[in-house]
Order: C-alpha cells, then structure tokens, then sequence
C-alpha cells in the first residue's frame, strides 16, 4: 500500500469491497442501518470492518436510532479496480515473505560439458549427431558462420541449441574459450569475425555490397518454400518442430507462429503491411525473383577470374553466406529451389558449393 | 487496350507519393507511348493486390504489383509501342536493382514517416490531400506502420517523439502511482533531452544514409539503364524532398560533394523525363464513387479492430487472390472455402453480447449504494400528544423515503 493512502482513505473502498462481494444479498434485503460503535475507529482492522459490513445486511433489531452512516458513503463506484486498495494487514502478512531464502544449487556436472570448453564454441540448430560429427546446420545462417569458422581453420566445436539460449534471440552465438580470469560471455553472430580476428578479405566494395543485397530474394524464397509450402511441411516439423517439442497442441501453435513469422518476414521486405498473412504474398513473383537473383550470382561467378566470387583467392563471408542458403536448398529442396540451383548458369552454382563443402571438409 | 497504372497521387511536386510509383511513371512514361497506358490514381485498397503500383493488363487481364515485378510483365508482354532496348538482364543490372530496393526504402521510411515532426507536417497532410475522404483516416496510418517496421532495424524509433512521449507518460504515471517522488517536468529535461531527436542523432543518421549514398554514388546511373535510371530517380528524389520541417536526409546528399553527381542527376532526369509533360491521368469511377469509397473505408476500418483485424486482413487478402484468379479463368482450388460469413457472424454475435453485457451493467445500481433508506421522522407537532400523537403522526407523515 503506498503510504499516501490512509485508512480514513480507503475505508469507502473496502466498502464497496465488501459490498461487490456480498452485494447480491443486499441488493434485496432491506439496509438496516447501526450505529457505529465506538470502537470502530479509523485505526480499526479492515478485517472487522468487512465483517461489520457484512453482518449490516442481517436484519437488526439492536437498531436504535436511524442514522446516516451507509449512506454517507459516496454512491459512485469506484473507477476501476486500480484504485482498489491491498488491505493493510495483508500487505503486512505478505511482506514477511519469503521466510527463508536458500543459496542457489550449483549447476549439474554435465553443464560444465555444455558451456565451457578450451574451444571456442559455436552453438547452432543441429542435431545431436550431428554436432559431434561438425555436419553442417540446417539453418542457412548457423551454416554460414559454421562454413566461415571452417574456411578459416578456426579451431571449435559446434553444439545444438535452439534461439531461447541466445542472448541475441537468434541463434547462431559463439561462446569464447574457457579463461581462467573472467567467466565468457557469448559473442553474438555479428561480432563473431571481429572476436576471433578471422583471416578474412578486405571489406565488401561498393559492387559487392550490391551483390549482398541479392540474399534477399534468396531468403524469401527460401522462407516461402520451407514454411508456407505444404510440401516441405514435414521438413519444417524435423527441423523445428518435433525437436522443441512432442505435445501436439504446441507443435501447432508453434508451426502457426513460425508460418506467420516468415511470412511477415517476406511481406515487410517488400514494403507490404506485414499483417497481410500468405495470400498477400505472389508465389509467382517471389520464385521469379530468386532465379534472377541467382541468375546474376551465376553471372558473377563465371566473371570472377577465380573459384571464388568477386575473383578473390580464399572464399570470404559472402561465399560462406551464399552457400548457407544454396547448400540447404540443394539438399533438402532437390525439386524445387534445388532444381533452380542446379540448372542456372550451366551448374556453376552448384560446382560452387560442391567446392566450398570440399574446403569444409564435408564429404557429403 | 491501354495498360492502367495504379499509384498513389501526386505529392511534394513529384508524381506520386510512393518511390515505387514515382519509378513505374517514370518508366512507362519514358518506354511507352502516351495513348497505350493510363495512370489511375489511387490507393491501394482499391487494387485488388492492395499494394502500389499496379498494373492492370486488359489484354492478358492480369495485375502486377510491385516495380521489379511491373518491369519483368512489360519485358514479357509488352504494349504495341514499347521500346527499351536497355533490358537485358545482366548481374550487375539484377543486383543493383536489388540493392535499391532494400536500402533506400528504410532511409525514406526514417525521414518521411518514423520522424513524427516530418510525418505530421508533411507527409500525413500529403495524404490527406491525394485520398477521398474519409479514407485518410484509414490509409496513412497502414502505410506508417509498415514503413516503420521497414526501418525497424535500423534502431531509430526515437525519431518517433510521439510513440516515446506516449512511452514517458506511462512509466511517469506507473511511478507516481507507486508513490516516488517525482521531479516536476521541466526540470527534468537535459539540454540533450530537449532537443529533437534529429539532431541528438544526427552523426548516426547521416551514417546510415552515406553507408547507402556510397554504394550508390558508383552505380553507373548514364544512359542505358532505363528502369534502374527510375529506381533511382525515384528514391534520390524523396531523399531531396525539402518541404520537410528535419531535412537531415536531403541536407546529407546536398553537403557532400561525392553526392554532387547524384543531386544533378535527379535535376537533370526531372527535367527530362516530367517537365511541361502532361501525364494521362484518368479517373477511377468506381472505386472513387460514395459506394466504393464507403466499402474501402468499411474495410480499412474492420482491419484496425485488435484481434479481428489481422484475421480479417488475411482473409481478404485470400478472397482478392482468389478473385484475381477466377477473373482470367483459372480455379483456386487449394485456396481455403470463405468462410467470412462464418467469422461476421460470430464476430457480430461477440459484439452484441458484449454490448448486452455492458448496457445490464451499468442499469445495475452501483455497488454498495442502499435500496432502501430509514431516515429519521420530521417531528410534525404531534409529539405533545403522546402515544395517539404518535399515531396520528405515522398516519400524516410518511416514515420512509425511498430512492
């Protein structure tokens, strides 16, 4: 209760409490006013009061004198229930708790595992196995920075997780070697290249940045083809869905989040009020989109003097971000985008991140 | 049969409000004879895309919304007296197209609708101008919340002073409930505090918009392009609109000298393209008579009720789809039934018993008032009398008053 608010103050209140609760009774007998006895004073408990109030609906014959005392409380009701006021004596109980307060556990052994290690750790969408075995994700940002730290011999190990662990909301995150001095604290994706000072390639020139904006395309059919397409729905439930969790109910509530989340996502790329759900959204334009978008990689990559785009001597970011989406939609997409991939520019796309998932060290 | 170009209404001396559309002009203007199109102006309730620009083809009886997307039906099927030889699809062509479309719009979206200085002196009386009434009730504010989460990731809602003040307000009022002690307003403010949000972020700003203008700057703008050229006529033109109260954005392409190849090439393109040139613009009937006007508003209206609304939202955008479909002969068979009447109806018995409820809660009486009163007697004389006093008096005088 603050403290501005006396017990002269609330009394019309705990009034009218009383009177919400037991109301209905007195609604149809008639008032019968007392009263007020003197010890009912402003300093009386709120307990009592309630109990006055109650027992005034009970007819009383002890009724000398009439008086005005009910009906000097004001008629109109309270505002809303804001203004009800914590009865004092509750708030007194109330505040004594918690009694005791117990030390927190220590975390399990097998934590320890989890978040530290002398590698840095890389904590993705993957499986189990998979982790153990470095494969790679199955979500196209988790396997770009997985590809990265892997062109770039960067010594770590990779571990499932899902986006409530990441500090960021989104995986991936990059937890840092264990130090003995300070405790790690995760390293969200976009830092991740300036924590481990990777060997990378100077930053993107005006043309590439052009080039970068090309993703864009690429992730909205990709999106579209994952979540809003009924054929890869069992794709989408092995990836996200029966891994978070076997309740049935929560699974489709789940996978309806995730549908409306993507489409939004597709629809506020395109300037498009994101309410507009997957039927604003033209199937037509967006594989239209994602084969010119790839069509220019294509283009770009028979351009460049070496493998890599931009005629660059290692593969960079950009690869690495490229292939995160092809490699997913060559292997998992193989009718559709997959298709796409494998026919624009005469395979070269494909060629591409067969080369790149060499470097990796992914035989697959 | 002339091609309809649906956009938005001329604004801020261009042709239209929207960069999109300003480009779609710009470009059938420049490619297309005069008597082979006509530009509708509208907004986009009254499209069945309910996005703009729109094209609507006769001759294949299919809309098109979008720039890029307009440009690629035009390459397809083009009008009798189209010609751009320019178009053919290069990497560079598709990535710059590319890179305009998802850059420039979130810079735009920060100076003309996320800034609420800008968005309610300018930009929000622009589109009153150009909407039939009362559609401006409806339509601006959509538009606002699609563009501010197009610059959402930008992290600049603090230009939006009106959603942070709404913001100040609370927390004070939670605070004041709560019983702190409060500083009284106008010593609350650091000098920082009191000046717009514009200028508190100004470096910040203007580094979002050079990490734009770089890459733009060495795109090749010369004769040749021809719908990359609109593009980015379109964006750097908004970028240059000066009838705004916070010019940060215009007054960072005008203060570099990098940029000064960009200002001229808007001047220059303006003049071109859009001087002593009379457009052929065309009247709508349909969609601007009372009737259509009143369902466009219905509609618009329907989808600002909280929870009904992003339902309704989705389920006319499935029946417009479907309609398009059905127009040029096509079945949308793994479209969902329509089940509107369904929802209205349920929706309509909601709100009638919500109302009931309501209109039997406030006849009850208030709560804890007394039914029946006992007031104390007026003594009328009779008391001298004694026990037939007594009598006489509960015969003349009523003891009770009810209310």
């Amino acid at each position: 209760m603050s403290p501005r608010t006396g017990p002269s103050n609330s009394f019309p209140n705990c009034h009218h409490l009383s009177h919400r609760l037991f109301g209905m009774s007195q609604t149809i007998t008639k008032t019968h006013d007392v009263s007020i006895p003197d010890f009912f004073s402003a300093k009386t408990s709120y307990f009592i009061r309630i109990t006055f109030a109650t027992i005034q609906s009970i007819p009383n014959n002890k009724t000398t004198r009439t008086a005005m005392t009910t009906t000097a409380t004001p008629s109109k009701p309270p505002a809303s229930w804001a203004l009800l006021q914590i009865p004092k004596p509750i708030q007194t109980l109330f505040n004594k708790f918690p009694l005791v307060t117990y030390p927190s556990n220590d975390l399990p052994l097998r934590t320890q595992l989890l978040n530290s290690s002398s590698l840095p750790t890389l904590y993705i969408f993957t499986t189990e196995p998979d982790a153990l075995a470095n494969l790679p994700s199955f979500n196209p940002t988790c396997l770009k920075w997985q590809t990265l730290l892997r062109l770039t011999r960067t010594p770590h190990r990779v571990l499932p997780s899902t986006n409530h662990a990441s500090p960021t909301g989104s995986l991936p995150f990059l937890l840092p070697a264990d130090s003995t001095s300070s405790p790690s604290k995760p390293i969200p994706a976009s830092r991740i290249t300036n924590h481990l000072s990777l060997a990378l390639p100077p930053p993107p020139t005006a043309r590439e940045e052009t080039f970068l904006s090309l993703l864009t395309p690429i992730r909205n059919a990709f999106l579209y083809s994952l979540y809003l397409l009924p054929s890869y729905e069992e794709l989408l439930n092995q990836f996200y869905i029966y891994p978070s969790t076997s309740s049935s109910l929560v699974q489709k509530t789940l996978r309806y989040q995730l549908r409306s989340a993507a489409a939004a996502s597709i629809l506020q790329s395109k300037n498009l009020h994101p309410d507009g759900g997957k039927e604003q959204i033209d199937e037509k334009e967006i594989f239209e989109e994602v084969r010119e978008a790839l069509e220019a990689l294509a283009g770009e990559l028979l351009q460049s003097r070496t493998e890599w785009f931009f005629g660059r001597e290692r593969p960079g970011e950009f690869d690495a971000g490229v292939f995160g989406y092809l490699w997913l939609m060559l292997v998992y997409m193989g009718g559709g985008l997959g298709q796409v991939v494998r026919e624009v520019g005469g395979g070269v796309l494909e060629r591409f991140c067969r080369r790149i998932a060499e470097e990796c060290g992914w035989d697959l | 049969m002339a091609l309809q170009l649906y956009v938005w209404g001329p604004a801020l001396n261009l042709p239209s409000i929207d960069a999109e559309c300003i480009a779609a002009i710009a470009y059938l203007s420049q490619t297309t004879s005069r008597a082979d199109y006509h530009l509708i102006q509208s907004s986009p309730s009254a499209v069945p895309t309910h996005h703009l620009p729109a094209l609507y083809n006769p001759s294949t009886r299919t809309w098109t919304s979008g720039f890029t997307s307009i440009l690629r039906h035009l390459s397809q099927n083009p009008p009798p007296t189209f010609h751009d030889e320019s178009a053919s699809p290069s990497s560079s062509r598709t990535a710059n197209l590319n890179f305009l479309l998802s850059h420039c719009p979130p810079l735009i979206a920060l100076s003309l609708y996320v800034s609420s200085t800008n968005w309610s002196s300018t930009t929000r009386p622009a589109y009153s101008k150009i909407l039939p009434m009362p559609l401006p009730w409806i339509e601006p504010s959509n538009v606002r919340a699609a563009m501010v989460q197009r610059a959402e990731h930008l992290g600049m809602s603090s230009l939006d002073t009106d959603a942070e003040a709404e913001k100040r307000e609370a927390a004070e009022k939670a605070s004041n409930a709560a019983g702190w002690i409060s500083v009284p307003p106008a010593l609350r403010k650091t000098t920082s505090e009191a000046m717009a949000p514009e200028f508190t972020r100004r470096i910040k700003l203007e580094k979002l918009a050079r990490d734009v203008l770089d890459v733009i700057k060495d795109i090749n703008l010369g004769d040749g392009d021809e719908g990359l050229r609109c593009l980015a006529f379109a964006y750097l033109s908004l970028m240059l609109v000066d009838e705004v109260p916070r010019k940060w954005l215009s007054e960072t392409v005008r203060g570099k000298d990098e940029y000064r190849d960009l200002v001229r090439f808007v001047v220059r393109f303006r003049d071109d393209v859009f001087a002593g040139k009379d457009l052929p613009w065309m009247r709508d009937e349909d969609s601007e008579s009372a009737l259509g006007v009143g369902r466009r508003f219905l509609d618009g209206a329907i989808c600002e009720v909280p929870v009904l609304g992003s339902e309704w939202r989705r389920r006319s955008a499935g029946r417009r789809k479907r309609k398009m479909l059905e127009d040029r002969g096509l079945r949308a068979e793994e479209l969902e039934d329509d089940r509107d009447g369904t929802l209205l109806a349920g929706a309509g018995a909601t709100v009638l018993a919500l109302g009931l409820g309501v209109f039997f809660y406030r006849r009850l009486p208030p709560f804890g008032a007394a039914v029946q009163v006992w007031r104390a007697s007026p003594v009328l004389g009779f008391g001298g009398l004694g026990a037939a006093g007594a009598m006489l008096s509960s015969v003349f005088a009523p003891s009770t008053a009810r209310y």
